[in-house]
């Protein structure tokens, strides 16, 4: 199996909080697939876990790396850019 | 059947009978304890209470709004975190029982979460979820669970807000045993128009099933009473069409804004502005208050509107403000005290509200809460004059400025009493403190007096004078205000009309008769009793 990576922003003034980290888990849920978030450079954490993703403690303007394991690059890049939009706030 | 009379302090005008239904108090969880040995079995049961707490999640959030079932929405996904329950199981190999074992596995990520304020609130919501899935454990029960259908009068020892953010349509009335006119459950039930006596200490006594008579106009309850044992409210019959001093409404939101146009409220005599900052955890921007107040201000009823700038503390605190804990929160930094830390931010309040005045072109008057000496008042004076084209005021609640009203004269325009924060600082009684509600009781002897001093005072010094606290939204006690002089009230918005009502059936000469019984008075009850019975007398 392949790997997209992809590296998103949090762009909400509140930083990565609950709500954003409950949508985000809700969306890789539905899709079925593996997903893997966490700070530029460090651990990642499977992304269908809310605490795992909160407790990155992700700053407003921090850098994320995303990867999702699948072979559709589209429905991949669908998913990241809708991570982006509800790191948007 | 004999009838048993328990009293306490009424609040509402209306009167209820209804069977008893106590409130179970929330029992505490067991201590940590280890399991027997099966952890498959604990296994199963904390899967079952994990389950069970995530349904009552969903049926909460069906029952709340829609920003709240969000909130609701979101906790269920941390319930059902893989991680949290693996890490469960983990406590559970450890030896620790189910309940244990998931609260524990909770608090590994609480601690993960803390020190940063995003999470703060949210901290407290993951560890009541872990309680509830402990209680649901140990068959502990620990929230409300009142009936949604019939009609009951609930018995407690008092109720705290999100308590009463369930009472449902059979609440039909309440009786607290602690409790004064000024706790929480007063303001909601007076809000909601649910009869209520409050500071009942017999109610103890009270037993599932009994009928009792809920009788506030007569701050009692009656076990086995009925309708007709009820005592009338004293029935206000409008001699003119308008009151003998105006009447305004308390507002805190744009919705309360909006309801209090539709009564007879000759402007707002008290618009709380910490409601708009409480929940932002970052300061709005000035565009932000802008909007906000240019919002509000439109929708207010016509007439002056009176912003009070921020009133937070310790124990009322804006998050993007950073207040550092207090011993006694209530004599602490708090209303106009944040100056010293934060007079940007009053400042920007003050120039957005100049922004929202030009905008909304309606008359504003501003005023600082817990203000103690005549140089605090000059100080706001000064910055709320150099903001914009104010009437400008100060809160009278501190014993400490009664003293210095004289010296306000050119000052200040205004002056508005909050009579909850007078009285708890006059008689040195914590609002919040149940069993000193008696204390509270806008009759006391002492508060009158004070009262009457301050409309003398300010009436010297060529002072606008009003009272914005909760003792003017008693219509009998209006009337007593405006027999010492002052030049208006402000009510909650439930009460404009009984209140408007009440200044139109008297004129100055027999408020001042009403006021002068009142101060005749030697304790509470028969300040009260005095004043009502001259009212009677005028209303022949």
């Amino acid at each position: 199996m392949s790997t997209v990576t992809a590296t998103v922003t949090i762009e909400d003034p509140i930083g990565f909080h609950a709500r954003p980290a409950g949508q985000i888990v809700k969306l890789v849920k539905e899709s079925g697939l593996e997903i893997r978030m966490g700070k530029v450079g460090g651990n990642l954490v499977k992304a269908n876990s809310p605490l795992g993703l909160m407790a990155m403690k992700g700053k407003t303007g921090e850098e994320l790396t995303v990867e999702v394991d699948t072979e559709d690059e589209a429905q991949a890049q669908a998913i990241i850019d809708q991570i982006q939009q509800f790191l948007k706030g | 059947m004999t009838q048993q009379v328990l009293s306490g302090l009424g609040v509402g005008l209306e009167a209820v009978t209804a069977e008893v239904f106590r409130v179970r108090q929330a029992e505490p969880l067991p201590i940590p304890a280890k399991h027997s040995g099966d952890i498959d079995a604990e296994q199963a049961k904390l899967r079952k209470a994990v389950d069970e707490v995530s349904s009552e999640l969903e049926s909460l959030a069906e029952k709340a709004g829609e920003t709240s079932a969000e909130i609701f929405e979101a906790l269920g996904m941390i319930l059902l975190d893989e991680s949290l329950f693996d890490s469960a199981v983990a406590q559970l190999d450890d030896g620790w029982e189910a309940g244990t074992a998931f609260v524990n596995a909770m608090e590994t990520f609480a601690e993960l979460l803390s020190g940063d304020p995003t999470f703060e609130e949210r901290i407290a919501d993951i560890r009541d979820l872990a309680k509830r899935v402990a209680a649901n454990i140990h068959g502990i029960f620990l929230g409300l669970d009142l009936p949604e259908t019939g009609k009951f009068v609930i018995v407690g020892e008092d109720f705290s807000p999100a308590d009463t953010a369930q009472f449902t349509s059979a609440v039909v009335g309440v009786i607290t045993i602690q409790g004064g006119p000024t706790s929480h459950t007063a303001i909601i039930c007076r809000s909601k128009s649910i009869p209520a006596v409050v500071s009942c200490s017999g109610a103890k006594e009270l037993k599932d099933g009994q009928m009792v008579l809920v009788d506030p106009v007569g701050d009692r309850v009656v076990i086995g009473g009925t309708a007709a044992d009820a005592t009338k409210a004293i029935s206000f019959v409008a001699k003119s069409t308008e009151p003998v001093i105006p009447v305004r409404s308390n507002i805190g939101s744009l919705e309360d804004a909006v309801a209090a146009a539709a009564t007879a409220a000759e402007g707002v005599g008290l618009f709380r502005t910490e409601l708009l900052y409480l929940s932002a955890t970052t300061e709005p921007t000035i565009e932000r208050q802008i909007q906000s107040y240019t919002e509000i201000l439109t929708a207010c009823p016509e007439g002056p509107i009176v912003v009070r700038t921020i009133d937070a503390g310790s124990d009322k605190p804006v998050p993007f403000l950073k207040m550092p804990d207090e011993e006694n929160p209530a004599l602490g930094v708090r209303g106009f005290r944040l100056v010293r830390d934060h007079r940007e931010f009053i400042v920007s309040q003050l120039e957005a509200l100049e922004e929202a005045r030009k905008a909304s072109g309606r008359e504003v008057w501003v005023m600082a809460p817990m203000v103690a000496t005549a140089a605090e008042a000059k100080e706001f004076a000064s910055l709320a004059k150099a903001a914009g084209q104010f009437k400008v005021g100060i809160m009278v609640e501190t014993p400490s400025i009664v003293y210095e009203i004289s010296k306000l004269k050119g000052v200040v325009d205004f002056i508005s009493v909050g009579t909850n924060d007078l009285s708890q600082y006059l008689f040195a009684s914590d609002r919040m403190n149940p069993n000193l509600g008696a204390m509270l009781n806008p009759w006391q002897p002492a508060l009158i007096a004070s009262l009457n001093q301050i409309a003398i005072e300010s009436k010297k010094a060529g002072i606008y004078s009003g009272v914005c606290g909760e003792s003017g939204s008693d219509p009998a006690f209006a009337v007593v205000l405006a027999g010492m002089g002052y030049d208006s009230v402000s009510s909650s918005r439930s009460q404009v009309g009984a209140v408007r009502t009440a200044l139109s059936s008297v004129t100055h000469d027999e408020a001042r008769e009403v006021f002068e019984a009142a101060i005749s008075g030697h304790d509470s009850d028969e300040a009260k009793s005095l004043a009502l019975t001259k009212l009677g007398e005028i209303a022949k």
